[in-house]
């Protein structure tokens, strides 16, 4: 469209500067199936220390704990002097310098100013506000996915805002005359419209890449809910412009703004755009507080190693009676632990809970397809649940009027009939939900893979492979994914498998089981080295991550097999009781046998704390970990490197499940130390906007990432964000070697984002990863460093 | 037996009172006792009832001085409105103690939740007008201190400080009413000064009582363009917003259904609350429409419901608007509170496939067949023996029924969601004649029954049900016409709520320089 417009030099350069500050922007997923991103994802390529920096800049909100947090932190003997000295040392700062920096507050960081700051501070009219209200109003009804019954018509984003500011009157009431005029007048294309902005501020091309991310962050979750359009539309090799409209129409708040200003204001402007080109350098009190936040990680890793090298680890059993693969989600932890304990004679072997099945489902009765798979793939295997044409055409028609009675209730004229002939139908609802009577929704039917046979052996056999398990098969294998159920909680999906997309396991865990019971799936196996036992079946279940029980889908399963399933249940029920005793400790009027009702309890902001606390993952064989207390905080993943003579499968596990990890743990992170700019805030305001997110109360921004009571327990951090420990039970040559194959994982360690560290012999952790080498842990770093 | 709905407001004080004195610790147990108290209130109000269906209503003895006292009245109007804001109170009230835990301020919290359903329940059971006028203001106070429960927000503050502009407005013209009552009639007792209206021996400035109320009520009510306030508080904790859209935003219409005989006084006046009631109702209907975020649609059509119910005031249906009341409480408490759901919801409603668009055809046969079924439901109710206001009302109700049938009769729809549409469309209309049936007989002898339509009656009738006609049609062919660039304009209009708040913000100089400030 409008190829024939050819832009100069200058402009081009905008355009490049442009791309580069929508790069800066992490994607926002909308909540009906949310995943956990890293909110930095943006900077990863930089280090930790100038991201903090240029975060700070663009107003982008704090990267690290704040100070007093971390003073109380070396108070109670949380983070110690030899975490101090060590951060210190890693900082080329002296340890006494770091621990009186501690108790000093840091200096404030304000953000470059925007010409709607600039205009604030001249006429003491709150503009930046205003701007974010206007823009905010229209992007609700723009990004709607349905909650508005009279929805926006179904045009991009520069069109739709062009045809809304230009019949708004809002501006014009609020002092900007002839903001609506002027919108009219624009050209309907968005690259000329965004030229002419930058030609009418005069805009230099130094100061634009900052500056246009400044912008950015000032639209918050609507710039990173654009973002994901672009990021799944790149993904899946497709292009979207979205992010880039929205830039455009901020930029023309800009120019209103300085057109409405006189000749001070461009003086002001024009000094502010040399504040824009002056390079990122973080200053001596970012390198502080930075220096502080690499203290906690330090005691982090070091609580980590003390656990794992705390005596020894039991012998592992022979060979066991019943395996079980479940998600490597750090709640997962707890449930294997309790597993493993009360029948020793279970195995259990953490792996990806979408068990290497990247799919496309088609639930019962439903158009929707959903994408069941972590969102760094593109799924590409079609599924669907299995029932028949008159089933799924009488759910519909029985879903349609349940829709239609929806309508009724909440068109223009039928509300007020609705109310009067139904409102008192309510005394029941609310009876029923204030006391937590609401049922659980049935079983879906399962799920069938529509697949050649070659492709279901090839997809089985990779999956084997990936989860080190090609021999020593037991009598019975569950495949367990896991799930919440909660009630009420527009943040439902960031409770479930980060790994399935944001949904439930289920469907991904039944399709493996029934994919590995097949005859000629297994024959095909036998030809490529796997040999399944005869006698061997697998059996799915799904793991309530609020409950701690575990459904099983046993349909299938032969009485052969009953004893094994008897045992298992026996297991599983006891294991969750124990699971649940330990989970109810770390919950605000937590009691084991209460947390189940949690999940049905409309009120209830805390249900569970989901991945809160992650901060290590293990890639090794469970015996290096059995028995150990690992708190549900680390994601663990099997890994035997002596079966993994190419490293591929080391290769795998630190481009995905790890990457995956990293996006949580940052994601969290995020959430905790900058909740204004990466957390949801205040469940009690949450008002959910398009089905898509929140806003918190009346307006503001769509509030991206987690909210507050996700990630605090009231009196204090339920997350305490320290980096995430990857820890690798493989040759340090073997890791290298895959590093340096993937320079964008790679950078995570390089720049500071996570700590990878190699696991030795003993089973404790070994040396640690900095800058293409290895260093021994316990020597100051500074000796090290010049060393190095 | 008299003093019955005096123990609810009383207890649901003290449990504010002791949640103030003694703030319990975090999940302690007496943060329960708001919700303790909230099931007394909500006992007595089951003995009041019992006591109206055995003795009839009747009024205590006013302890106090002069007209000045405590008493309470036990009729329909005052059981059934304790009934349920008593029961929507426990349910707050049991929804914030497991919501609000880890907020450092939930004592006071749960505290001013507890002060303002005590403040309702003095209201709604009041015997007499000083008491009830009382119960007007502390209501507002109350409130007021929960819509700032986080005070730093400055969108809080400013929703605050409409409503407590608004709160003053209403305040100021219940005073008045009340003095001019007390000082014309000589007495403050409800019961009495209704009697002597409907006798006629009123005061001579009973038309500027009347007026005085409906305005308290209109305020109080948030109708346009008043709204503002009520349009913008969801900035406090959900709770909240149920218990406002619930238990105190229909004050407004409490007051006009409690002084009844007064308003039927004032034939004009009655017109005019028919026409605010009428413009609200379709205004806030059309707004939520186009409104994205959950609560701010529920907050609209809050302010249209409330309309609606001033509208059948204005029509002398009172039982009518008491029902609204009971029935839009019920519905709005429950909204408010399961808004979390909305995500999930919104993705359901795209499971099934796009929703089948009615032609012209389609709506037309929808609206013989709702008309049908209203007359042959309306004659098995006896409706040729109804006033004309009463016909019109369930006229305006079938515009809506119009619209369910219609959705089953769209070319594209099965067979099978024809059936059920109609179904639920029969259900629907068998359940509104009945509902409606029940209030008018229950509220015989207490309420005062439509006067025979004059002329500014029948205008009023027919320019409601002409403009709520109007509305049905272009709601039923609303896919058919809203995609046109044409109506572009009005929905961006509309969304801005036809910038009523912007007007009312820039009074209020939210957007006046203000020279060297800095923030």
């Amino acid at each position: 469209m409008n190829g024939h417009i050819s832009w100069n030099g200058q402009v081009l350069e905008l355009f490049a500067a442009a791309e580069q500050a929508m790069r800066q922007v992490p994607p926002a997923f909308p909540l009906e199936a949310t995943v956990a991103v890293n909110p930095w994802l943006g900077q990863v390529e930089e280090d930790r220390v100038i991201a903090a920096a240029r975060m700070a800049r663009a107003g982008g909100g704090r990267m690290v704990l704040p100070r007093d947090t971390v003073a109380a932190m070396i108070e109670t003997g949380e983070v110690t002097q030899a975490d101090l000295s060590d951060a210190a040392a890693a900082h080329g700062l002296s340890a006494a310098d770091l621990r009186r920096a501690a108790t000093q507050p840091a200096s404030p960081r304000p953000a470059l100013w925007t010409v709607a700051e600039l205009a604030q501070d001249e006429t003491g009219v709150d503009w930046p506000a205003f701007v974010e209200e206007r823009i905010s109003h229209w992007a609700a009804a723009q990004f709607d996915r349905g909650q508005a019954f009279w929805p926006a018509p179904a045009t991009g984003a520069w069109v739709s805002w062009r045809a809304y500011a230009s019949r708004d009157l809002t501006s014009g009431l609020a002092g900007l005359s002839g903001f609506a005029e002027r919108v009219q007048a624009l050209p309907t294309d968005a690259r000329a419209a965004f030229a002419e902005a930058c030609a009418a501020l005069d805009l230099s091309d130094r100061a634009a890449p900052l500056y246009f991310h400044r912008l950015l962050v000032t639209l918050s979750g609507w710039a990173q809910y654009a973002r994901h359009l672009s990021w799944t539309a790149e993904r899946d090799g497709g292009r979207d412009t979205t992010l880039f409209e929205l830039l455009t129409i901020r930029l023309q708040w800009e120019a209103a703004l300085m057109d409405q200003g006189g000749a001070a204001r461009r003086r002001a402007w024009a000094a502010l755009m040399d504040d824009y080109a002056r390079p990122v350098e973080p200053d001596a009190d970012l390198l502080l507080d930075l220096a502080l936040q690499e203290a906690v990680d330090r005691s982090g890793e070091r609580r980590l190693a003390d656990t794992l090298s705390d005596g020894t680890a039991p012998a592992p059993a022979e060979q066991p009676a019943i395996q079980a693969a479940l998600c490597i989600d750090v709640r997962s932890e707890r449930l294997r632990r309790s597993l493993e304990t009360v029948d020793p004679a279970i195995a259990t072997i953490g792996f990806a809970g979408f068990f290497g099945l990247p799919i496309r489902h088609r639930a019962h009765a439903s158009d929707t397809v959903e994408a069941r798979a972590p969102v760094l793939l593109s799924p590409g295997i079609d599924t669907r649940s299995s029932t028949s044409v008159r089933e799924d055409t009488s759910a519909r028609v029985r879903l349609r009027t349940i829709r239609a009675w929806g309508r009724f209730k909440r068109a223009a004229v039928s509300a007020f009939a609705f109310v009067e002939a139904a409102g008192p139908v309510y005394v029941g609802k609310l009876l029923r939900d204030a006391l937590g009577f609401a049922g659980a929704s049935g079983d879906e039917a399962a799920p069938s893979l529509d697949m050649p046979l070659a492709q279901r052996i090839g997809s089985a056999e990779g999956i084997l492979r990936a989860m080190s398990l090609t021999d020593g098969f037991s009598r019975l294998v569950l495949v367990c994914g896991h799930g919440a159920s909660v009630t009420n909680a527009p943040h439902a999906s960031a409770l479930q498998c980060g790994a399935c997309g944001g949904f439930a396991g289920d469907v991904n865990a039944r399709l493996l089981a029934a994919l590995l019971n097949e005859d000629a799936v297994r024959a095909g196996l036998g030809d490529k080295g796997i040999t399944i036992p005869t006698d061997t079946r697998f059996v799915a279940g799904l793991h309530d991550t609020v409950s701690d029980e575990v459904r099983l889908f046993d349909d299938a399963l032969p009485d052969s097999h009953r004893p094994e399933l008897v045992r298992l249940r026996t297991a599983l029920a006891q294991a969750a009781a124990l699971t649940r005793t330990e989970r109810a400790r770390a919950l605000p009027r937590g009691a084991a046998d209460s947390l189940a009702q949690r999940g049905r309890d409309w009120s209830e902001l805390r249900p569970e704390w989901g991945l809160a606390g992650c901060s290590g993952f293990i890639a090794a064989p469970r015996a290096r970990t059995t028995g150990r207390d690992l708190g549900g905080r680390v994601f663990l993943h099997d890994y035997d490197w002596r079966q993994d003579r190419d490293a591929a499968t080391l290769e795998l596990i630190l481009t995905a499940p790890v990457v995956v990890a990293s996006w949580i743990a940052l994601q969290y992170h995020g959430s905790a130390v900058a909740p204004d700019s990466f957390g949801a805030g205040n469940k009690l305001l949450h008002n959910v906007v398009g089905g898509i997110g929140v806003l918190e109360g009346n307006g503001g921004t769509l509030r991206p990432g987690l909210p507050w009571q996700s990630v605090h327990d009231g009196e204090q951090l339920g997350h305490v964000p320290s980096r995430l420990v990857v820890a690798v039970d493989a040759p340090e040559e073997m890791i290298l070697r895959v590093l340096d194959k993937h320079p964008k994982v790679r950078a995570l360690f390089d720049n500071g984002w996570l700590t990878l560290v190699a696991l030795d012999d003993a089973g404790t952790i070994g040396r640690r990863y900095r800058d293409g080498a290895w260093e021994d842990r316990n020597l100051p770093a500074a000796r090290v460093s010049v060393a190095a | 037996m008299s003093l019955l709905l005096l123990l609810g407001p009383l207890v649901m004080a003290v449990s504010a009172l002791a949640m103030h004195l003694h703030p319990p610790a975090r999940a302690h147990w007496h943060l329960r006792l708001p919700e303790l108290a909230s099931l007394v209130a909500l006992a007595a109000g089951a003995l009041a009832a019992l006591d109206l269906v055995v003795s009839g209503p009747s009024t205590g003895a006013l302890l106090g001085v002069g007209p000045i006292g405590v008493s309470a009245r036990i009729d329909l109007v005052s059981v059934a409105m304790t009934l349920t804001v008593a029961f929507v109170g426990w349910v707050v009230l049991r929804f914030s103690r497991v919501a609000l835990d880890g907020e450092t301020r939930q004592p006071a919290f749960m505290g001013w939740m507890a002060a303002t359903i005590a403040g309702v329940l003095l209201l709604v059971g009041a015997g007499n007008a000083v008491q009830l006028a009382v119960g007007w203001v502390a209501t507002g106070a109350t409130l007021h201190r929960l819509l700032l429960f986080y005070p730093d927000r400055p969108r809080a503050r400013r929703a605050a400080r409409k409503k407590a502009l608004s709160g003053l407005v209403a305040s100021a013209a219940l005073l008045i009413a009340v003095g001019l009552l007390v000082g014309g009639m000589g007495t403050s007792d409800i019961a009495t000064i209704n009697a002597m209206a409907q006798a006629g021996d009123g005061p001579g400035l009973l038309w500027l009582v009347a007026l005085m109320l409906a305005l308290a009520a209109i305020f109080k009510s948030a109708l346009v363009p008043t709204h503002g306030w009520l349009t913008e508080v969801m900035e406090a904790p959900t709770p909240v917003s149920a218990l406002l859209h619930a238990g105190v935003v229909n004050a407004g219409g409490f007051l006009l259904i409690r002084f009844a005989d007064v308003l039927v006084a004032a034939p004009g006046v009655l017109a005019v609350l028919a026409l605010v009631g009428g413009f609200s109702a379709l205004l806030g209907a059309a707004v939520a429409l186009t409104q994205p975020a959950v609560k701010t649609a529920l907050a609209w059509s809050t302010c249209a419901q409330m309309g609606f119910m001033v509208l059948q005031c204005g029509l002398a249906l009172f039982p009518l608007a008491l029902l609204h009341i009971v029935a839009h409480s019920l519905y709005k408490a429950h909204a408010f509170l399961a808004s979390g759901d909305a995500v999930r919801e919104v993705a359901k409603i795209r499971r099934p496939g796009p929703v089948a668009v009615p032609n012209l055809l389609a709506v037309a046969r929808s609206f013989g067949l709702a008309l049908a079924l209203y007359f042959v439901v309306g004659l098995a109710f006896g409706i040729t023996s109804k006033p004309p206001q009463t016909i019109a009302l369930g006229a305006i109700l079938i515009f809506g029924v119009v619209y369910l049938i219609a959705q089953g009769l769209a070319d594209l729809a099965p067979r099978a969601l024809t059936w059920r549409t109609v179904g639920l469309s029969i259900m629907a209309t068998i359940a509104y004649f009945a509902l409606q049936q029940g209030a008018t007989l229950a509220a015989a002898g207490t309420l005062p029954a439509p006067p025979p339509p004059d002329g500014l009656i029948w205008a009023t009738i027919v320019l409601a049900l002409g403009s709520f006609a109007l509305a049905a049609v272009a709601q039923t062919t609303f896919p058919l016409w809203a995609g046109h660039p044409a109506t572009a304009g009005l929905r961006v209009h509309l969304m801005n709520g036809l910038y009523i708040n912007a007007v009312s913000d820039r009074l209020m100089g939210r957007w006046t320089p203000k020279t060297g400030a800095e923030q």
